[in-house]
């Protein structure tokens, strides 16, 4: 366990983190992921952060050594569209038993290796470390150098326990991997001046697909994606690429860096949610790749392609922008980058109400604030009771989120939109921009939310009924205790004069001004002057509208 | 040979087999072949705007009508009450057809007799048949109450039923005292749903006011009670059973009158219930105290409801309550009326159906629907759409009339989803299948009878209504109450993902979204 403890360690002192740069050595040394607090609700552990980085991987398969719960649990949970194999979608479990803990699994490991092996005869397996094996000692690396050699494939340990630490951890933890296992250890058939690498992108509802023709028509190759739809050939060979872009940065940073570090691939952190944000990105892409020696006219055509995109895009958004002006919106999410869908909810009309920050960085923030300005609503993290009262409190029409928080949303009776991994839609690029803001016009239109907010019809006779009973109620349905209860209540306490006497002197007078009421009036206008503009600014009494 | 002793296959397989398509094929050559070109020229033409005009031209032929005859309604009335033997007078190859489809819909033994009119009857009149077939039918069957309805051909020939069952009485084919009320049903009238209004009329008409003239009519003295008609209805066992679980809960004294919900549904435990249930003849005569009558579908009791009325009750109606917002108006006129409060159990179903609303109307939001049946059936599914925010693109009901048109476009007119829907009064389902093609919607709501649109212009059908041949036991559960708007969601609901994962099922094609969590 003391190398997964030092790679831990390397993880926390991340370079390449802008939150962890901006640490106090002793915080550091704490490690960046909170303490999780028990008893309180809890995210993925690190097991699941590996198992969905490198999930998207299509043609390898993904074995899991533990016992049923940790893949029992998990498998195929996360629509990762693949563009080839299917394999990734097949479970593989060791189902560690009772004897397998009290004698070991990790021959049981080797024997599922080999089957797996047998049976499907994938480029590659990735075997991933649960808290059981690890607890009772089973060294996956071992079995793994071991099962490379004996059956001459790649058989890659992913070695990520839960019980290590977050979700976010284990995330990194598979990068790791992918570094010291896979990476590099390929050659491509050929390379091109326009080779890229997209890292932290996952191809969900096959979102990189909406990208990828304007890549393909640019000359831009993506050499390969980690790991959306990604073949483990591409990956293996990805050191050749000339440039890379980190689109979810949480997630993988340090795969971009130590890429950087030991092969000289340059990258950028960007973004493909949001007209704006596929713009920039594109236009880094272009620069990075030029600035390697791609011939200077990619810059040129770059902006072309860009040009006509986001004409289209804003050519389609505008009919919704009357429909979404106004609108209050807000934004919790975990893995997609919160400030690129903020800046792409503010291009279609929202307003953002508040964001979550719970896993930015603090350069994340600094966009954030830039969009949405200094007092921007940031949440650090959000219960679901504060959550719900938010909604409830009507501070937004509409919450986007991951599909958690859908429940609480419903419970708030607020229209609500998933923009996290389980979603059905594809919301990247120019096109997916577009379809995200269908989604949400779709969403605050549906007329379910009004049906959620209605009461029970009988609920709102009953509470008419008890109005009926009420003092108020009374003096609305009888003129003469409505004249005694205007006589009653004083307004100018130091010359006692009364409402009634105020109010009729306003209506036969037609009086406009305090000083026009202290002119008919007794009343001093001093300290009773507010109480005096309040019955300026009401209607006229009841009863007096009744006589009219 | 296909076809062994060992293993014998039935007709899905049997004909496939090489002899009989070689059969087939040969068969088709002495058959005056089509040019299979010009067959499929004129199969895409069927599809065309150009068609539909026509198709829509059409004044004489209907094709694939979506309604039934009165007696079917009739019959459906009768076996509601208590030992009641339908009885309808006319020729007996109506009545096997009301006994087949019923049985076929229901899954159950459907009892009804017929007064066998031949030709010389037609010409003579049926009053020899009807003084026999009472006769008969009383001394087999030994129902409590005989239920006359009439097929056409009694009533062409102008048959009296009033005098003709004064005429066996007094030949003695029943007892005096012996309840025969009677309804005219002429199929050339109407449909099964005036059919149902007629003959429920008829017993109560028969009850209240005098048993036609051999009883003093009844005087009413107003109770706590209220009445419940459900209407033609082909869940009306499940819905029933949801009604009196509801009124139960609120704690209402109710008469369900023409309750079928367990001649329907009668047990296997070896024993045959010829009738099972029912209104006894007792509440029948005593549903004339109640407080109001409620008839859960206004199309169904068009004359029935101004008769109570007349009788010095409150009567409401509705229209096939579906969903929140109509269980909720039927729900606050049973309070209403009752004078109970809706209780806390009620609430919380209201609750859970929301609940499911919101979980999943994201599917369901903005898709197109075309619906056919009953009038009433047709307007609450397609409000129980509109609260979905789907739309009722076309709307048809073959026996659907003009103030039933009206009303559906205020329907329309009163939800922002339904701004572009289009309501068919009096269309069959050959001008669905038109409409189906040059003006598509996502899914068909309808009867058995909608499969064929389904398989020629590929819009999944989802089945409600009667008749329901091909899909076993569904009228079992209800469609009315917060209950059953649940059932219609998941029903809708289960279409739609099933079309989901037809659409990206293809191995290597599209299976890269055949997800597991839709």
């Amino acid at each position: 366990m003391s190398s997964l403890a030092a790679t831990v360690k390397d993880i926390f002192s991340e370079p390449g983190c802008a939150k962890n740069g901006s640490k106090s050595e002793a915080e550091r040394k704490k490690g960046c992921t909170k303490q999780l607090q028990p008893g309180s609700a809890a995210g993925g552990c690190a097991f699941d952060g590996a198992k969905i980085a490198l999930q998207p991987f299509t043609d390898v398969a993904h074995l899991v050594h533990g016992p049923i719960a940790c893949e029992g649990n998990s498998w195929d949970n996360r629509g990762a569209a693949s563009s080839g194999s299917s394999l990734w979608r097949t479970a593989f479990t060791t189902d560690m038993s009772e004897t397998d803990i009290v004698f070991g699994g990790e021959k049981r490991l080797c024997k599922a290796i080999k089957e797996i092996i047998d049976k499907h005869d994938p480029p590659a397996i990735f075997v991933y470390q649960t808290c059981i094996p690890a607890m009772i000692g089973d060294d996956i690396n071992a079995v793994c150098k071991a099962a490379s050699q004996r059956f001459g494939k790649p058989v890659i340990p992913i070695n990520s326990p839960g019980f290590v630490g977050s979700k976010n951890l284990g995330n990194k933890l598979a990068g790791e991997a992918l570094l010291d296992y896979v990476i590099g250890t390929q050659e491509p058939d050929y390379a091109t001046p326009y080779d890229v690498n997209l890292i932290g992108e996952f191809n969900l509802s096959g979102e990189l697909w909406q990208v990828k023709p304007l890549f393909e028509e640019l000359g831009i190759r993506i050499l390969s994606c980690i790991s959306g739809d990604a073949k483990y050939r591409e990956v293996a060979s990805s050191h050749r690429a000339r440039a890379a872009m980190l689109v979810c940065s949480k997630a993988m940073v340090n795969v971009a860096r130590k890429m950087e570090e030991r092969y000289g691939i340059p990258f950028f952190e960007g973004s493909f949610y949001g007209i704006q944000d596929s713009s920039d990105s594109l236009r880094q892409i272009a620069r990075l790749l030029v600035e390697r020696g791609a011939p200077q006219e990619l810059l040129e055509r770059t902006e072309a392609v860009i040009a006509r995109e986001e004409a289209r895009a804003w050519a389609a958004i505008e009919p919704y922008k009357p429909r979404l002006k106004g609108k209050k919106a807000l934004l919790i999410t975990g893995g997609v980058k919160s400030w690129s869908v903020v800046a792409a909810l503010q291009e279609a009309g929202l307003e953002m109400v508040g964001t979550s920050v719970k896993k930015s960085t603090r350069q994340d923030k600094e966009r954030i604030k830039l969009l949405m300005g200094q007092d921007a609503h940031m949440i650090e993290d959000m219960t679901p009771r504060e959550m719900y009262r938010m909604l409830k409190d009507a501070k937004a029409d509409i919450m986007l989120s991951g599909g958690k928080s859908q429940f609480v949303a419903l419970k708030a009776a607020m229209p609500w939109l998933d923009v996290n991994q389980e979603r059905c839609h594809a919301y990247m690029g120019y096109v997916g921009m577009v379809k995200l803001v269908e989604e949400i016009d779709k969403s605050l239109s549906n007329p379910m939310w009004e049906q959620l907010r209605r009461p029970a019809p009988w609920e709102a006779l009953a509470k008419a009924m008890m109005q009926m009973q009420s003092p108020v109620a009374a003096i609305a349905h009888d003129p003469a205790l409505a004249e005694a209860a205007r006589r009653a209540r004083k307004i100018c306490f130091c010359n006692t004069v009364d409402l009634g006497t105020i109010e009729d002197a306003i209506y036969t007078h037609d009086l406009r001004s305090v000083e026009a009421v202290r002119d008919h009036t007794n009343a001093v206008g001093g300290c009773c002057r507010r109480r005096i503009e309040d019955v300026l600014a009401s209607s006229p009494p009841a009863g007096l509208q009744a006589a009219e | 040979m296909a076809q062994s002793a060992e293993h014998v296959l039935d007709h899905l397989e049997l004909f496939r087999g090489p002899e009989y398509q070689q059969m087939l094929a040969d068969k088709k050559l002495f058959e005056n072949p089509r040019d299979p070109a010009e067959v499929e020229r004129i199969k895409q033409w069927t599809k065309t705007p150009e068609y539909r005009e026509k198709n829509f031209a059409r004044e004489a032929l209907t094709v694939n009508p979506a309604k039934a005859c009165q007696p079917l309604g009739a019959v459906f009335v009768s076996v509601g009450f208590e030992g009641t033997l339908p009885f309808v007078h006319g020729s007996q190859g109506c009545v096997a057809y009301y006994r087949s489809h019923l049985s076929r819909h229901f899954k159950e033994p459907s009892s009804c007799v017929s007064s066998s009119m031949t030709e010389d009857a037609a010409v003579f009149g049926g009053l020899n048949n009807m003084i026999d077939g009472l006769a008969n039918s009383y001394n087999m069957y030994k129902p409590k109450m005989i239920a006359v309805s009439t097929t056409c051909m009694a009533e062409v020939i102008g048959d009296d039923l009033n005098a003709f069952i004064k005429t066996s009485k007094e030949k003695g084919s029943v007892p005096a005292e012996f309840d025969v009320p009677f309804a005219h049903t002429p199929a050339f009238v109407g449909s099964h749903v005036t059919g149902y209004d007629n003959a429920l009329k008829g017993i109560l008409e028969h009850f209240w006011d005098g048993k036609a003239g051999t009883a003093p009519k009844l005087e009413r003295k107003p109770n706590e009670a209220i009445n419940i008609i459900g209407g033609f209805d082909g869940n009306t066992v499940g819905n029933l059973r949801e009604i009196k679980r509801i009124l139960a809960l609120m704690g209402i004294k109710h008469t369900i009158l023409a309750d079928n919900s367990e001649v329907f549904d009668t047990p296997t435990d070896g024993e045959f219930r010829m009738y099972d249930g029912g209104t006894t003849l007792e509440d029948a005569a005593n549903a004339i105290h109640a407080k109001a009558t409620i008839s859960m579908q206004q199309w169904c009791t068009e004359k029935t409801l101004p008769f109570v009325s007349e009788h010095g009750q409150d009567v409401v109606s509705f229209n096939y309550p579906v969903g929140v917002s109509a269980t909720d108006e039927f729900l606050v006129a049973l309070s209403r009326i009752s004078g109970k409060e809706v209780p806390e159990e009620l609430a919380r179903e209201r609750g859970r159906l929301v609940d499911a609303i919101a979980d999943s109307s994201a599917h369901i939001h903005g898709k197109k629907f075309a619906i056919y049946g009953d009038p009433d059936l047709c307007y609450g599914l397609a409000a129980f759409l509109l609260e979905l925010g789907a739309e009722p693109t076309h709307v048809l009901s073959t026996n659907g009339n003009k103030a039933w048109q009206e009303k559906m476009q205020a329907l329309f007119a009163s939800s922002p989803f339904g701004q572009a829907c289009q309501v068919y009064p009096g269309r069959d389902l050959w001008h669905m299948r038109s409409l189906l093609f040059t003006e598509p919607v996502d899914f068909l709501i309808g009867n058995t009878h909608g499969k064929y649109l389904e398989r020629d212009t590929g819009t999944p059908l989802i089945r409600i209504g009667f008749p329901i041949f091909d899909r076993h036991h569904h009228h079992r559960s209800p469609v009315w109450g917060y209950q059953g708007g649940l059932n219609v969601l998941v029903k809708i609901l289960d279409k739609i993902f099933d079309e989901i994962d037809k659409k990206t099922n293809v191995l290597g094609k599209t299976d890269y979204s055949f997800d597991i969590i839709r």
